[in-house]
């Protein structure tokens, strides 16, 4: 039982950094129809500077504060002077566009900061004690902080959809451009609102992320990694559904752990591969995940 | 090229160039005309000029032009599904790394020659592209990228996880006396640089022919019926499954060709450095900075993604070409979609235009795309 508890505790806290890069996918996705190959080097970009601005002397909790800013901007930027200009085009072209930014930020940290790795500091300070028991289970603080952090970034989301002018205007533009651009929304500022939240919220989770899941360093190739996972978790519970980013995330953090944890023939090294087999199979099934809504097509 | 050409040649006539206005339109060649063969042989030779020129490179240069060779191979193949279907793919690292380690493990493991595993690569990704352009029947657009992501994804893990066979996390090292060019060839064992990079010109050649034809033939017009609109191409009786399954198909050998040469090439075959997802969205690059749908692209495409990053590894520790790779990469996309071969084209294409001599045109998949939509509005807006 208490092996049990440790792996989903570490499951859990695994599938909710997955489940807040998730959101950030899903966010775009909502205005753009398009999933920003880039996002986890916006995150990369703004953990790199919080990390310089540590190195400075400044506090971590402090850092955060310019990088959100830095990946607010950021994100909203390229969507303004980047992406919409050719969203009109077609699917590719934004892909591609993305694929760009993907390259370009990941050099771009790599030319000013170099590729070796960095310390970056916890936002929580952990030592061996600090954790609490459950039926024998140790439930680390940091993995209650990070399971907190996810909560506080979902509920703050769901306000901002139900309870303010912006959220009702994102819905409508998430629900029909068309009509919503017809009701007098200004879409573009709409759309360059959602990349530049999602790009704070990738911000946050990076620097989460990065001293609690492996490599446990600041790394150049480490954010794609997550990239892939937080895909993964976003396409399980469908593209536009915010519910469905923290369903996929959680299970699969918590999938993940189980098939390392029991599954011997299937864990290990490759436990990616049946993460992703089981995807593409949700994807034959139900071509828009768990929870997405349905595309209609004219036919 | 201009200057070979007499601009008040009586075959500009036949042509429908802006008349009466001001400005000269392009000189018109007929297709198989003398002045086009000429035209084609001067490329020609050109284009073996470089070819004989890089045959007398020192070994390190050459081997960096046969790279670039065996890159332009593998972005053909991906050009054949993701430019003329329009089945995005970014993990077409896996097809390159399965034609790599089939040469690999055939080679250490059972003691074939590499030249005879080339077409058991080529077999093997063919079955597999089959396989993977299965979720392409029922998936689109963007999942569709991220199923091909999971393939590019799973690679490195499955080698990984079969370590009996391909040498696991430590690598498959093939031993230089394994890759002795064969007897017939008339290389020896020192001269292998140079039987590789033949072999790679070779292999790019035929590739390139076998594509070209496939590309202006039947099947070719299939294939852009299918990326333009899936509908109207099913009502004109072209079956939208088995085309794509095939474009997938056919697309994985020609890459799985590549990643044979490759492993040939270089030797020791880690699926973690080569062939991750990386490696796909570095052929996805190269194919859209030289150019979708034409065939010149993945040739330059080969070329740009292995001498770009060369020519700037001092700047910025090697990270700089990233950099740059971004810049070229939102340049095409806001400035020549179709890539440098596309841009190309079209500049060409306002001093030179070549005519087919049938009516009905057939001309998609010239060396520089199909432009006659571009010419035909051009003309239409002088009138």
């Amino acid at each position: 039982m208490d092996i049990f508890l440790t792996r989903l505790f570490a499951g859990m806290t695994a599938g909710s950094i997955y489940a807040m890069i998730a959101l950030t996918l899903v966010i775009v996705f909502r205005s753009s129809a398009t999933i920003n190959f880039a996002q986890g080097e916006f995150a990369l970009f703004t953990t790199y500077v919080s990390w310089w601005l540590t190195e400075r002397g400044w506090n971590i909790w402090v850092t955060l504060i310019p990088a959100v800013v830095i990946g607010f901007v950021l994100c909203a930027a390229a969507e303004r002077f980047l992406v919409r200009p050719v969203r009109r085009r077609d699917e590719a072209a934004v892909l591609i566009v993305g694929l760009a930014l993907f390259t370009g930020l990941n050099g771009l940290s790599g030319t000013i900061w170099g590729s070796d790795d960095k310390v970056y500091p916890r936002l929580v300070p952990v030592s061996v004690d600090s954790f609490l028991e459950i039926a024998g289970a140790r439930l680390f603080y940091d993995s209650l902080f990070v399971m907190g952090a996810l909560v506080v970034v979902v509920g703050g989301l769901t306000l901002l959809m139900s309870r303010t002018n912006l959220g009702l205007q994102m819905r409508a533009v998430a629900t029909n451009q068309e009509s919503a651009g017809l009701c007098g929304i200004k879409v573009g500022r709409v759309f360059m609102i959602s990349w530049g939240l999602a790009g704070a919220i990738g911000a946050v989770a990076a620097a989460i992320l990065v001293p609690i899941l492996p490599p446990g360093q600041l790394g150049l190739p480490g954010m794609f990694h997550m990239l892939i996972f937080g895909t993964v978790a976003a396409i399980l519970g469908g593209l536009d559904s915010i519910k469905g980013a923290v369903v996929g995330g959680l299970s699969l953090g918590v999938g993940l752990a189980m098939i390392n944890g029991y599954g011997s023939g299937l864990g290990g090294s490759i436990s990616l591969t049946v993460a992703l087999v089981v995807v593409v199979a949700v994807l034959g099934l139900r071509p828009s995940g768990l929870f997405g809504s349905k595309r209609l097509e004219r036919v | 090229m201009t200057t070979l050409i007499d601009k008040t040649s009586p075959a500009r006539s036949g042509g429908q160039g802006p008349s009466g206005s001001g400005r000269r339109g392009p000189v018109v060649i007929l297709r198989g005309s003398g002045r086009y063969r000429l035209i084609l042989a001067v490329c020609l030779v050109l284009a073996a000029g470089f070819v004989a020129w890089g045959g007398t490179l020192q070994p390190f240069e050459q081997g960096q032009l046969t790279r670039a060779g065996i890159f332009a191979i593998a972005i053909l193949g991906l050009n054949f599904t993701t430019g003329y279907v329009g089945l995005l793919s970014v993990g077409h690292s896996a097809f390159l790394g399965l034609g790599a380690y089939t040469t690999g493990v055939l080679v250490v493991n059972y003691n074939q020659t590499a030249l005879s595993t080339i077409p058991v690569a080529m077999g093997i990704c063919f079955v597999v592209g089959l396989l993977v352009g299965i979720p392409a029947l029922r998936i689109r657009g963007l999942y569709l990228a991220i199923v091909t992501l999971a393939l590019g994804v799973a690679f490195p893990e499955i080698v990984a996880r079969l370590g009996g066979l391909t040498g696991g996390a430590e690598g498959l090292t093939i031993r230089r006396t394994l890759l002795r060019p064969p007897e017939w060839s008339g290389f020896t064992l020192g001269e292998k640089d140079q039987w590789l990079y033949w072999l790679t010109i070779v292999c790019l050649l035929l590739a390139f022919v076998v594509l070209r034809n496939i590309i202006t033939g039947r099947y070719g017009m299939a294939m852009n019926a299918v990326r333009q609109n899936e509908i109207a191409a099913a009502a004109s009786g072209v079956n939208i499954a088995t085309v794509k399954l095939l474009s997938f198909a056919v697309s994985g050998a020609i890459t799985g060709l590549a990643g044979s040469l490759f492993a040939m090439y270089i030797g020791s075959l880690f699926a973690e450095g080569s062939f991750t997802v990386l490696a796909g969205i570095t052929l996805l690059i190269g194919l859209v900075v030289g150019g979708e749908r034409t065939m010149l692209g993945p040739i330059i495409g080969g070329l740009i993604v292995v001498f770009l990053p060369y020519y700037t590894s001092d700047i910025g520790g090697g990270q700089f070409s990233a950099v740059l790779f971004a810049i070229a990469l939102i340049a095409v996309v806001f400035v020549a979609p179709d890539g440098i071969a596309g841009g190309l084209g079209r500049i060409i294409r306002k001093v030179v235009r070549v005519d087919a001599r049938r009516p009905d045109g057939g001309r998609e998949g010239g060396l520089f795309g199909d432009a006659p939509t571009a010419t035909a509005t051009e003309s239409g807006s002088a009138r």
